[in-house]
């Protein structure tokens, strides 16, 4: 999926990685990596997404553990590392009275760029989020949509090696949403930046990431390749026309299927299907239907889903 | 990967001269980066600008440049009456000197101290700027460094703008020091004396500042400080008559006592000094105490924002 090159392996690395606040664990002895792309930080509100992003800039010292980011330890070699790295935060940190190219253009100058350099990356990188011909209006007028690009803008300004992305879809309709991830997606599979996105929103991980760490309550519940952790699929699903002739047909195909050592769980005239070959699920359905002469209304592949996952691990 | 400059017109077009679009596009930047410094650099640029009004809308420009206007209008009329008048108003004692300047100084200097400055470190906590800083190389030490040197540059237009303004042109039409020698001795004492007059102020500006998020309820906190300390050290000292060493709590007073010692002036002489509160006594202050004085708050108020800011999550 993405076009980063890979020559840093792994982008993000922690090692038991805790953090407290009081009584309350955050991040829970986190053993983490990341690498190159675009990786999907997902987990519920409260999950530890923001403290670990906080974490691995370093704005927080962890209770213990570590981590490395780009091969740079966040904690002693953090200026440095902040220099290669963009961040849009959460929270609405646009100082309204600003013009958005001397917003982008500031930030781009703070991480380093000379004036002459940052005034053009400014608007490159406005131009690039679809707010070129915006540029020079004050942050306070814009809409909540122009505003989380604004954060994204002054993100990739410095032609960061990677960007932090805390929520960047908080507060858009579904069209903005929509927009907003695919130059997400753009931005590392055309421009070789890679990409740690936040967000609570399964889908928004499930389509435009390639990996995913997935945590609860500041424990890890998954980290991997998004197409390892959900595989090629898991069953099928069948769903039947429950018809008058012949009687009970629904119950027949799923008793035939049984007896054919499927497993199979059933809700109505739905039948999910597994413990098997997906192809030689498909012909076993099939031939029952056949045999009891039912109808199918709908016949697909089921695939597993970010939400199984927390599902499955769920305590 | 983008090239720097693409060319999207025909490559016919382009050979007969015919003009070119040129997509200026998003790509990769190998050049130089300028560090910690170079960010330092740019959040003093940016701050000033901020506190001077520029490049915001005019509401914000009132203030501070009235606060300018205060201190540098004095100056410039009192160079016109010696132009035209053609004597050297300075020695007849008709025209200030450069200390006994700083009264009209002193007045700027706590109006922008008391109203502009605390928006320099209100703003930036208030509207969730400080983890955005903190996200670059920037530190809390480093930004809060920047943002001192922010305000020592925009208040080195108040304190010491004017009294340059007034060397420059003394020294023109003839009331300057006398010979280079004379002339570095003034430059040297205006500098330092800019620096001394507004130290103590803007360190507790900025510490009130520190602690809390409203713009309003710092500046109240400025004023309040200025003129309470003044008026209860007043009342201790010279109503009173407990030892003058309380002046050393005199926020408005032990900044000018200490531009006085430079000058080595009396400060009962004419324009601020003698005619103004607290009174004599200050002067019964040494040297040594009046400067101790002075680091005192400097450090206290340093204190007070580096443990605020300590306090203060960066990432929330």
């Amino acid at each position: 999926m993405s076009g980063v090159t890979d020559d840093i392996a792994v982008i993000v690395e922690t090692s038991a990685l805790t953090q407290r606040f009081g009584s309350t664990v955050a991040l829970a002895s986190l053993d983490v990596q990341m690498r190159p792309g675009v990786t999907g930080l997902v987990g519920a509100n409260g999950a530890g997404k923001t403290t670990l992003l906080h974490a691995l800039l370093g704005l927080r010292t962890p209770t213990s553990g570590s981590s490395t980011v780009l091969g740079l330890d966040p904690l002693s070699q953090g200026a440095t590392l902040r220099a290669k790295v963009g961040f849009a935060p959460e929270r609405d940190v646009l100082p309204d009275e600003m013009r958005a190219v001397d917003f982008v253009r500031h930030l781009a100058q703070v991480r380093g760029l000379p004036r002459s350099e940052a005034r053009t990356r400014a608007s490159d990188s406005l131009w690039l989020v679809g707010l070129g011909e915006e540029r020079t209006r004050t942050l306070g007028t814009m809409s909540t949509g122009q505003r989380q690009r604004v954060k994204l803008a002054q993100a990739i300004a410095s032609d960061p090696q990677l960007v932090l992305l805390d929520e960047p879809t908080s507060g858009l309709d579904p069209t903005q949403r929509s927009e907003m991830l695919n130059l997400i997606g753009e931005i590392s599979n055309e421009h070789s930046v890679s990409v740690v996105l936040s967000s609570h929103l399964l889908e928004e991980v499930e389509r435009v990431c390639d990996h995913v760490v997935a945590l609860d309550a500041g424990r890890l519940v998954a980290s991997g390749p998004l197409a390892e952790l959900l595989g090629d699929g898991e069953g099928i699903t069948l769903e039947l026309v429950d018809v008058a002739e012949p009687t009970g047909s629904v119950d027949l195909v799923e008793n035939t299927l049984r007896g054919a050592g499927v497993e199979v769980q059933r809700v109505g005239t739905t039948l999910r299907l597994g413990g098997g070959d997906r192809d030689e699920l498909c012909d076993r359905a099939r031939d029952a239907v056949a045999e009891a002469g039912a109808r199918i209304r709908r016949l697909e592949t089921r695939r597993r889903t970010l939400a199984d996952l927390f599902e499955a691990t769920a305590v | 990967m983008s090239e720097t400059t693409d060319v999207e017109a025909p490559a016919a077009q382009a050979a007969e001269g015919a003009a070119q679009i040129l997509d200026q596009r998003y790509r990769p930047y190998s050049g130089p980066r300028r560090g910690l410094a170079g960010a330092m650099r740019a959040v003093v640029a940016s701050s000033v600008r901020f506190t001077l009004g520029l490049g915001r809308p005019a509401r914000h420009k009132f203030l501070p440049w009235l606060a300018v206007v205060i201190a540098l209008v004095p100056a410039v009329v009192f160079v016109g009456i010696a132009t035209v008048l053609d004597i050297d108003l300075v020695s007849e004692q008709i025209l200030p000197d450069y200390h006994q300047y700083y009264g009209f100084i002193q007045v700027a200097l706590f109006f922008f101290c008391g109203i502009v400055v605390p928006e320099i470190l209100v703003v930036d906590r208030r509207n969730g700027m400080l983890p955005l800083y903190l996200s670059t190389p920037l530190r809390r030490w480093s930004y809060l460094v920047s943002k001192s040197m922010a305000v020592a540059v925009t208040l080195a237009v108040i304190t010491v703008g004017p009294l340059l303004f007034l060397l420059v042109a003394y020294t023109i039409e003839g009331s300057g020091p006398d010979g280079p020698g004379d002339w570095l001795v003034v430059l040297g004492q205006i500098l330092v004396a800019g620096v001394a007059i507004a130290a103590t102020i803007t360190a507790a500006s900025l510490a009130i500042s520190s602690l809390t998020d409203r713009r309003a309820f710092a500046a109240i906190g400025v004023i309040l400080l200025l003129l309470g300390s003044r008026l209860v050290t007043g009342v201790l000292v010279e109503i009173a008559e407990l030892d003058a060493r309380l002046y050393a709590f005199n926020l408005s007073d032990i900044g000018a006592a200490l531009k006085d010692r430079i000058y080595g002036v009396d400060p009962s002489g004419a324009f601020d000094g003698g005619e103004s509160s607290p009174g004599d006594r200050i002067s019964e202050l040494s040297t040594m105490f009046v400067l101790a004085a002075n680091a005192a708050w400097v450090l206290a108020g340093t204190a007070v924002v580096w443990w605020r800011y300590r306090r203060i999550e960066g990432g929330k």
